[in-house]
């Protein structure tokens, strides 16, 4: 638009096929203050949609609590202290569950990156996990481990620790050559290699590894959490069920996403900004 | 180191480098077919010299210099330096890559400060050494800037800088301001004569620009196109203190310029 005014006032372009100056082509950058609000626009059309539902429509509470009820429901598990309990053993399990995922997982996928041949070897090995989610190894789990703490905690690790490694390998592919040979040639050996080129070379990939590994991790721990039922987010909605407490169950989903959220966005986006984004290097 | 501030601390003789009949063959992947990529190479760079490589792109030039530098093991032939034959990189060969060279992740202070960490040279040194070169190289006010707030040819100020850090006794530099635009090219050049005036390390200089060939070198090694053998060796008659941009319009380098450029162009047709 800006470049057929600008055309039109002054000379014409030199040819019809040329990109227009000034880049029409390219979208302009969003503005700040605009970007949470734009964050906030789905989530306001969910939620007009559902009292529209509720009001218009008039579905019944039996099938989809009012927002209100939800509310309410909310307000009770906090009083009741059932909340603030179940929110903190899903989130210890959840931390506890990546930390371990990345202390294994990493150094594995740095270890399996610098060789070609294990990059070859272990490629279709880790899709093939990648694909069993660790909802589907849980009566295994369950078999081994019994309906215990333990079975959530591997549920957890596996399914957080295959993107940590896939990405952490893939990642280390990733880096150019030259950064190696420049190590070499200083006099670097294998432990300055992984040190200054693996390790912050693949950063990128691993943050996104983690980001995928905390969120496959969380499905899984609350898919656990219902089935194992020793408390946690995932518990209680399942819980809530017996009683058809539907405005719990909503309030249950909405604060699993919003945790989520919380976590992705307080955690893994500062340690983008202080390093990948820093340095020039962050893909996607 | 005491008085003689002025050169690159601290001095040692530059090393001497033997190819005794280097040849490279490239096996591809696909195929397993052998595909030669350097003839067989007898050539040796004199402690001090600064010779520079020059021949058609594709030629083996770079091949060359990973042998030296020990990256890739000579199907044929051996490397030696300062008479201990080459079996794989080493601190007394120092590169200075093309592009994709110096960290992301490192700030120009401690991209410059690398082979110094890896050399376990102790801080305070590692530091004074570092501000030299900031200094030498015109990268004050830029220390803690990270590569790609840089220009290309701030990039490769960086990378000299971090590979004369270490002072290895050989530097060899491939196409290092091929990246580069054309007047950043010239200052570059400048900058580099000036500090190989300062210290007395061996260089190998590859490219395939001409004029960047005469300009540099002490002498001059023209290949042959793949598989690529040295077809020639022009001397550049003038002393490297003498030369300077304008003075690459005088006669002699005139001819020697053209002299050269029409050996490559032989090998181009």
């Amino acid at each position: 638009m800006r470049a057929r005014t600008e055309a039109g006032a002054g000379r014409a372009p030199a040819a019809p096929w040329l990109r227009p100056r000034g880049s029409a082509a390219r979208s302009p950058r969003v503005p700040r203050r605009l970007v949470p609000l734009l964050f906030a626009v789905p989530f306001l059309v969910i939620i007009v949609a559902w009292v529209l539902a509720k009001s218009v429509f008039g579905v019944s509470d039996a099938a989809l609590p009012s927002v209100g009820d939800v509310i309410r429901a909310s307000g009770q598990l906090i009083n009741w202290g059932i909340l603030p309990y179940d929110v903190s053993a899903s989130l210890y399990r959840i931390a506890l569950g990546t930390a371990l995922a990345i202390v294994i997982g990493v150094p594995l996928g740095l270890l399996l990156g610098t060789s070609r041949y294990s990059v070859i070897m272990f490629g279709p090995f880790l899709r093939f996990f990648r694909a069993v989610s660790g909802i589907a190894i849980l009566p295994l789990l369950i078999v081994w481990f019994g309906f215990t703490e333990t079975t959530i905690q591997v549920a957890i690790l596996y399914t957080a620790l295959i993107p940590i490694i896939f990405n952490t390998m893939t990642g280390v592919r990733m880096i150019p050559r030259g950064y190696a040979d420049a190590i070499e040639t200083m006099g670097g050996g294998r432990a300055r290699l992984m040190r200054d080129v693996y390790l912050p070379g693949a950063l990128a990939s691993i943050v996104v590894g983690i980001r995928l590994g905390v969120g496959y991790g969380w499905r899984a721990l609350i898919a656990a959490e219902m089935l194992v039922g020793v408390g946690g987010l995932g518990s209680m909605i399942f819980g809530a069920l017996q009683f058809r407490a539907l405005g719990q169950i909503v309030a249950g989903m909405i604060l699993i996403g919003l945790l989520y959220l919380i976590v992705d966005r307080l955690i893994l986006a500062p340690v983008e900004d202080a390093t990948v984004r820093r340095w020039g290097v962050q893909r996607g | 180191m005491t008085a003689t501030s002025k050169r690159v601390p601290p001095t040692r003789q530059g090393g001497r480098i033997v190819c005794a009949g280097l040849a490279h063959d490239f096996v591809n992947a696909r195929t397993g077919e052998s595909v030669p990529a350097l003839g067989t190479v007898d050539l040796v760079i004199e402690s001090g010299e600064f010779v520079t490589v020059c021949g058609p792109s594709g030629c083996g030039k770079t091949t060359l210099l990973r042998a030296i530098a020990g990256l890739i093991t000579p199907t044929q032939g051996q490397v030696s330096c300062d008479g201990t034959v080459v079996r794989g990189p080493g601190k007394d060969r120092g590169v200075v890559f093309q592009e994709l060279a110096i960290l992301p992740w490192r700030t120009v202070r401690r991209n410059i400060a690398h082979g110094l960490e890896i050399q376990r040279v102790p801080r305070q040194e590692r530091e004074k050494r570092v501000a030299y070169f900031v200094g030498l190289m015109g990268l004050s006010g830029f220390e803690d800037k990270y590569p790609h707030e840089l220009s290309g040819g701030m990039k490769q100020r960086v990378a000299v800088a971090r590979t004369w850090a270490t002072n290895p006794s050989v530097i060899l530099m491939d196409e290092p301001f091929a990246a580069v635009d054309a007047q950043t090219r010239l200052t570059l050049q400048e900058e580099l004569l000036r500090i190989s005036l300062l210290s007395s390390n061996s260089i190998m200089f590859i490219t395939h620009n001409v004029d960047e060939a005469v300009f540099l070198g002490d002498r001059v090694v023209v290949m042959t196109k793949r598989p690529g053998r040295i077809k020639t060796v022009v001397p550049v008659p003038v002393p490297r203190p003498e030369r300077t941009v304008e003075a690459m319009a005088d006669a002699q380098f005139v001819s020697l310029t053209d002299q050269v450029l029409h050996l490559v162009r032989e090998e181009v047709q």
